[in-house]
């Protein structure tokens, strides 16, 4: 008898939490500052994270954070590894083929990050150069359309911008925000790198919150959340509070 | 009555027991194994088609340079390991104290963590090319490995042999080379050529170091396509097959130092 009322207890709870609070795991590759990286206090924190836990605040959920490399981040969410992913992705037609968008949450630009004394003022004072990017990012697509290129993909953007200062390429191809991040404020590239140019692609790039095609129930509480936060106009603190504009 | 005295029981041996080679009988596990990784492969491309097909046309300069990395990596690796193997045998104190402690640090640290060491610590100081830092890489850590394997080699020669070669007049460096090394050359050949084979399946750390190889290019595609089933299939068996070649090259190389070992 009273194992059956635990039980029924244990039942009631986890019903209610679900009620109250449903918990979405998110996945995120947290080498991304200043959207979403690793804090000096080992815990995942930026841009990103902070608006989709005012996003849950809004909505009612819960948002729990999974450090996951980005390659391999979109096969996980294939497999059920995770809800969604929260880690700066681009919306583009090819991913969306794959995967569900909720409402784009921050407009994004690709710059091209140079060494300080470079003369290059577009991306076409690179030809015959060579470029590197995040593997499978829209910076790393954004290169390799480029005519007469070289492109060099690594596996994450520190790794591209170490390489850039240690002088074996010749620039960077990324999000506008991790750009200013790494070429004006971080102290060991400051001075050493600049942003020569942004990049006109022709198309406006939001990052949006990948989910698994079909997750209707996750989508809309996701949707509502970015909704209620741009509405409240938490997203201009969070902007001032990490990207500074 | 007299009982009869208890059947006794008499072992004959041989010798020891010299195990069948397995690739003697009808078919081989090489060829077995070939027929296997070559027929999957064929039938992906030709029938299935498709992303497989686009695929295999993304790939093959990925696999010249992983083709390039090994190639280069052993014979580097092979250099260095000799001397490491001499300088530990060595009489030499100070010699045999830099072997040693290169064998010591090089083998007490990851290979993947000596790749990023390599390219983006001391990257700062020496701007090599990624693909030197590569085979750099690469050889030093192997270099140590193939050392021990060389030491192993040289201290299972009799030490007759030594002597023999030295009272017939030869000196200290001519022993090596004339007598000692060439037997020792057999008895190591199949560890060495299990290293190669290691070495060939570890340069797909070197994708780290965004050197465009096969796993690289791999990579690139799957994330691009979001095909990661067919990337995987097509890179590991494309791997085996590469593997299997580098094996059957070592095993001739045996069988052709082989006239010592008893059949």
């Amino acid at each position: 008898m009273r194992r059956i009322v635990v039980l029924a207890a244990l039942m009631l709870t986890l019903l209610a939490q679900s009620a109250w609070a449903k918990t979405i795991i998110f996945a995120s590759d947290a080498t991304w500052p200043p959207m979403e990286f690793v804090g000096p206090d080992k815990e995942m924190t930026g841009f990103a994270i902070d608006y989709m836990k005012a996003a849950g605040k809004e909505a009612g959920f819960t948002p729990e954070f999974k450090a996951v490399a980005w390659d391999g981040i979109f096969a996980g969410l294939a497999a059920n590894k995770y809800d969604a992913i929260c880690s700066s992705v681009s919306i583009t037609d090819e991913r969306k083929n794959a995967m569900d968008f909720s409402v784009p949450y921050f407009k994004v630009r690709q710059a091209l990050v140079v060494p300080a004394d470079s003369k290059a003022k577009t991306l076409a004072d690179m030809k015959g150069k060579t470029l590197g990017a995040q593997i499978s990012t829209t910076g790393h697509f954004a290169v390799k359309k480029a005519d007469g290129v070289k492109d060099k993909s690594y596996d994450e953007v520190g790794l591209a911008i170490e390489d850039l200062f240690n002088g074996r390429i010749d620039g960077v191809v990324c999000d506008d925000p991790v750009a200013a991040q790494y070429a004006l404020q971080n102290d060991k590239y400051k001075g050493k790198l600049k942003i020569a140019a942004v990049l006109e692609t022709g198309e406006d790039e939001f990052y949006g919150i990948a989910l698994k095609k079909g997750d209707k129930a996750n989508l809309e509480l996701i949707n509502k959340g970015i909704e209620a936060v741009k509405a409240k106009g938490i997203d201009k603190e969070l902007m001032k509070k990490w990207i500074g504009q | 009555m007299q009982t009869k005295p208890p059947v006794q029981i008499i072992e004959q041996h041989d010798g020891p027991a010299i195990p069948r080679k397995s690739d003697k009988g009808l078919v081989s596990a090489w060829w077995l194994s070939l027929i296997a990784a070559v027929g999957t492969l064929l039938y992906l491309i030709l029938v299935e088609q498709g992303a497989y097909l686009r695929l295999i046309k993304f790939v093959p300069d990925g696999i010249v340079i992983t083709f390039q990395v090994t190639i280069f990596s052993i014979i580097s690796a092979l250099f260095l390991g000799l001397l490491t193997g001499l300088g530990r045998v060595s009489r030499n104190r100070w010699i045999n104290l830099i072997a040693s402690t290169y064998v010591e640090i090089v083998r007490g640290i990851p290979l993947l963590v000596q790749l990023f060491y390599i390219y983006y610590a001391l990257g700062r100081f020496v701007r090599v090319p990624d693909m030197v830092a590569a085979v750099v890489a690469m050889a030093v850590c192997y270099g140590a490995y193939l050392g021990e394997i060389f030491r192993a080699g040289i201290l299972a020669i009799d030490k007759g042999q030594t002597e023999a070669a030295r009272s017939l007049g030869f000196s200290r460096a001519q022993t090596m080379r004339y007598v000692i090394l060439p037997q020792a050359m057999r008895i190591i050949l199949p560890p060495v050529g299990n290293e190669f084979i290691m070495l060939l399946k570890d340069t797909s750390l070197v994708s780290i170091l965004a050197v465009a190889d096969l796993l690289r290019r791999g990579r690139e595609f799957a994330s691009e396509t979001f095909l990661y089933f067919e990337t995987y299939t097509v890179v590991a068996l494309i791997y085996l097959i590469i593997t299997l070649i580098l094996s059957k090259m070592v095993s001739r190389l045996e069988e052709r130092l082989s006239f010592y070992v008893r059949k």
